[in-house]
C-alpha cells in the first residue's frame, strides 16, 4: 500500500516527462506476479459463465429484471466512484447525469423518435458537456463548493424538468414509450434487458481497471493521496479532477438510461439526490478502493431491502446510519474491517490515510 | 410602485431569516471546516421541537427559546457522538458524507415520528397584520425579522467582545496558530458547531408557525443556506448577512415579477454566476485548498 502510493508519484513524475524504465514500472504495478493476465482472463470468463448461467437458470421475470436493474445502478455506483475512490470529492451531485441519461433515452424515443442508442448517445454527449462547465467552474475550489453545487443544479435541474411540460412530460413524468431495442435485442425481455446490463457492467469494470493501470489513473491516485505533492511534482491537480469528472459522467448517463426498460416511466424524481445517496451507500458498503467494491455494495444493497421488505422510511434510516458508522469505523469498506481486526493497532496504511 | 416596495420589504423580512439559517452554516464551515450537510435536519428539528412544546399548551414566546435549547443538547450529543471522529479522522470528504447522512436520517426518523403530513404550530401573533406607510407585513414575519437582527447583532457582539468570541475568531483566521497560543481548538469547534445548529433550530421554530412544519422542511432551508453561504463566501459571517439579503430579495422579486415554478433554481443561477466571477463570494477570502 505504502508502495502503491509512491508508485503513484513515480507516474506522476512520468506524466511530468521524466522517462523511467518502463519494465521496472509495470512490474511493481503488477506486484510482480507472473501470470496475471491468465488469472483476468479467468476472472472474466467465470463473470461470463455467471451472467449466462444466472441468466438461464432464474425464469422469474421480476427478479432477472430487477438483476438487470441492479446492474445498471452498479453502473452508477462505478460512475459515483471514479469521483470518490479516484480523485477523492465527494460527487453528490451525480445523480443529475443519471437523470440525462434516463430523460435523454425518454425524450429522444418518445418525443423526437430517435432509436435507443441514437438517443442515449446523444444523452450521453451532453453529460460530459454538463460535466465539463460544471467541472470548470467548481473543480478549482476547495471539495465542498464541487459537493455543494452539483448537489445544488440536481435541484435546478428537477425544477427544470417539472417546467417545461412541452420537452419533459412536466411532474408526472414521461412513459409508454415504444418497446425499447438495441439493434436486434429487446430490452422489453428480461433475461434479454439483463445479459444486456451485465455486460455493459462487465465492459465497464474492465475499462475501470485498465484505467487504474494507466498513467492517468496513478494521477487520480496521487491527486487524492495528497493534492500538494502531486502538484509539487507536476500534476495538474484541476485538470486531473476535471478529467475524472467528465469520464465519470457519461457512466452514470448509461446507468440512468439502462434503468428506464425498468422503470418504464421518468419522472422529474429521476434528479433526486436519494439516488446519489442510494450509490454512495453501495460504494462505502463494497469499498472505494476496489474496481468491484461498488458491484458487490449493489448486489448487497438490492438483497438486503428485497429480503427484509423494509419501509422506505426505515429503509433509509438504517442505510444511513450504516454510511455514518462505516464512515466512522470502516472508511475503505466493509473488508477493512477485517484487517482492522487483524491488526487492531497496527499503523494505517497510506491508502487508508487518504479516504 | 406600491407593490415594489411591498416585494422589497417581503425580500428584506425573508432575508433575515435566511441569514440566521446561513450564518449557522458558515460559522461551522469557517471554524469547524465542515459543510454541514445536516443544517436543514437541525432546522426542522428546531420547528418540531416548537411544535411539540405548543402542543403541550406552551406560550409560543416561551416556547422558541426552548426549543433552541433542545436542538442545542441535540447538537451538542451529535458533535460528541459523530462530527468529533469523522472530522477528526484522516478523511476530508469523511465529514462531508457524514453530515450527509447525518440529514438524511434526522429526516426520517422525523417522519417516523410524527408521520409525513404537515402540522400546524400556532402563533399568538396569529394571522394579524401590522400597517406600516401603506406597506403591509404579517405580524409573525415581523416578529422573525426583529428576532433575526437581535440574534445576529448580539452573536457579532459576543464574537468581538468576550474573550470566547475572540477565541472563535482566531481558530477561524488560523486553528494551528490558535493552538499554539492555548486555545482549547477541539472545545471552540464544538461550541462553534452547536452554536451553528442552535441558530438552524431558531429558524426553524420562528418560521414554523408561517409554513407548517414537516419532516422535509428542513431540504429548503439547507439549500437557502447553501446559496446564501456561496454567494457571501463561505466562513464569512457579514457575507452570509449579505448574500442573505441579496438573496431573499431577489426571491421575493423574481416571484412577484418573473415566476413562482422557477424561483427555486434562482439562487442556484446567481452561485453560478458568482462563481464564474468572483470565485470566493462576494466578501469571502481567497479559499486556501484547506484539505
Amino acid at each position: 500500500m505504502a508502495k502503491s502510493s509512491s508508485i503513484g508519484i513515480d507516474m506522476a513524475i512520468q506524466d511530468f516527462g521524466t522517462v523511467m524504465d518502463r519494465k521496472q514500472q509495470t512490474g511493481a504495478m503488477a506486484g510482480d506476479k507472473p501470470g496475471r493476465a491468465a488469472r483476468e482472463t479467468i476472472y472474466v470468463g467465470c463473470a461470463v459463465v455467471a451472467i449466462v448461467a444466472f441468466a438461464v437458470t432464474f425464469t422469474d421475470p421480476f427478479i432477472v429484471t430487477l438483476a438487470g436493474y441492479t446492474c445498471a445502478f452498479a453502473l452508477f455506483a462505478l460512475s459515483i466512484n471514479i469521483i470518490l475512490g479516484g480523485v477523492g470529492e465527494v460527487p453528490l451531485g451525480q445523480c443529475l447525469f443519471f437523470g440525462v441519461g434516463a430523460y435523454g433515452a425518454a425524450i429522444g424515443m418518445g418525443k423526437v423518435g430517435l432509436p435507443f442508442e441514437l438517443a442515449v448517445l446523444i444523452a450521453l454527449v451532453l453529460s460530459v458537456a454538463l460535466a465539463a462547465a460544471i467541472g470548470v467552474i467548481t473543480l478549482r475550489l476547495t471539495g465542498a463548493y464541487f459537493s455543494i453545487v452539483s448537489w445544488g443544479l440536481t435541484g435546478v435541474a428537477m425544477v427544470a424538468a417539472a417546467n417545461l411540460e412541452e420537452i419533459t412530460g412536466g411532474p408526472l413524468g414521461l412513459f409508454g414509450f415504444p418497446p425499447i431495442e438495441i439493434g436486434p435485442l429487446q430490452l422489453s425481455d428480461p433475461q434479454t434487458y439483463f445479459a444486456v446490463t451485465a455486460t455493459i457492467l462487465l465492459l465497464a469494470i474492465l475499462f475501470l481497471v485498465a484505467l487504474r493501470r494507466s498513467p492517468f489513473g496513478a494521477a487520480m491516485d496521487s491527486v487524492r493521496q495528497n493534492p500538494h505533492l502531486a502538484r509539487s511534482v507536476g500534476v495538474d491537480v484541476a485538470r486531473v479532477r476535471l478529467k475524472a469528472f467528465m469520464l465519470s459522467a457519461p457512466f452514470a448517463a448509461l446507468a440512468g438510461a439502462l434503468a428506464v426498460p425498468y422503470t418504464q416511466i421518468v419522472t422529474p424524481e429521476v434528479f433526486s439526490v436519494a439516488n446519489t445517496v442510494d450509490g454512495l451507500l453501495m460504494v462505502l458498503l463494497g469499498g472505494a478502493q476496489l474496481v468491484v467494491g461498488p458491484v458487490i455494495g449493489a448486489a448487497m444493497f438490492t438483497l438486503i431491502p428485497q429480503a427484509m421488505n423494509l419501509d422506505p422510511n426505515v429503509r433509509i434510516l438504517v442505510f444511513s446510519s450504516i454510511i455514518i458508522l462505516i464512515m466512522m469505523f470502516a472508511p475503505g469498506g466493509l473488508h477493512q474491517l477485517g484487517v482492522a481486526l487483524r491488526d487492531r493497532l497496527g499503523r494505517k496504511t497510506d491508502d487508508d490515510r487518504s479516504r | 410602485m406600491e407593490l415594489l416596495a411591498q416585494t422589497l420589504v417581503n425580500g428584506l423580512v425573508l432575508g433575515a431569516g435566511y441569514a440566521v439559517i446561513a450564518v449557522g452554516l458558515t460559522l461551522i464551515f469557517g471554524i469547524v471546516g465542515i459543510a454541514n450537510f445536516a443544517h436543514g435536519a437541525f432546522f426542522a428539528m428546531g420547528g418540531y421541537a416548537c411544535y411539540l412544546l405548543t402542543s403541550q399548551g406552551l406560550n409560543y414566546f416561551v416556547a422558541v427559546p426552548l426549543s433552541v435549547l433542545i436542538v442545542v443538547v441535540i447538537g451538542a450529543v451529535t458533535e460528541w457522538i459523530v462530527i468529533r471522529r469523522s472530522l477528526y479522522g484522516d478523511s476530508h470528504h469523511g465529514s462531508l458524507i457524514v453530515t450527509f447522512a447525518l440529514g438524511q436520517a434526522a429526516v426520517a426518523g422525523l417522519i417516523l415520528i410524527f408521520g409525513p403530513d404537515p402540522l400546524p404550530v400556532t402563533s399568538p401573533l396569529g394571522q394579524t397584520t401590522m400597517r406600516f406607510l401603506g406597506i403591509f407585513v404579517a405580524s409573525q414575519r415581523a416578529f422573525i425579522f426583529v428576532c433575526s437582527v437581535l440574534v445576529l447583532g448580539a452573536l457579532g457582539l459576543w464574537l468581538r467582545l468576550s474573550i470566547k468570541g475572540q477565541q472563535v475568531v482566531a481558530v477561524a483566521q488560523n486553528a494551528r496558530g490558535a493552538l499554539y497560543s492555548g486555545i482549547d481548538v477541539p472545545w471552540i469547534r464544538a461550541l462553534a458547531f452547536v452554536l451553528g445548529v442552535a441558530a438552524a433550530g431558531l429558524a426553524g421554530a420562528l418560521l414554523a408557525p408561517i409554513s407548517t412544519i414537516y419532516p422535509t422542511m428542513g431540504y429548503s432551508a439547507l439549500i437557502v443556506g447553501f446559496t446564501v453561504v456561496i454567494l457571501g463566501g463561505m466562513g464569512s459571517i457579514p457575507g452570509a448577512m449579505l448574500g442573505a439579503l441579496l438573496i431573499g430579495v431577489a426571491n421575493a422579486l423574481f416571484e412577484t415579477f418573473v415566476s413562482v415554478s422557477w424561483t427555486p433554481a434562482l439562487g442556484w443561477g446567481l452561485v453560478i454566476a458568482t462563481l464564474l466571477f468572483r470565485p470566493q463570494g462576494l466578501l469571502g477570502q481567497v479559499q486556501q485548498h484547506r484539505h
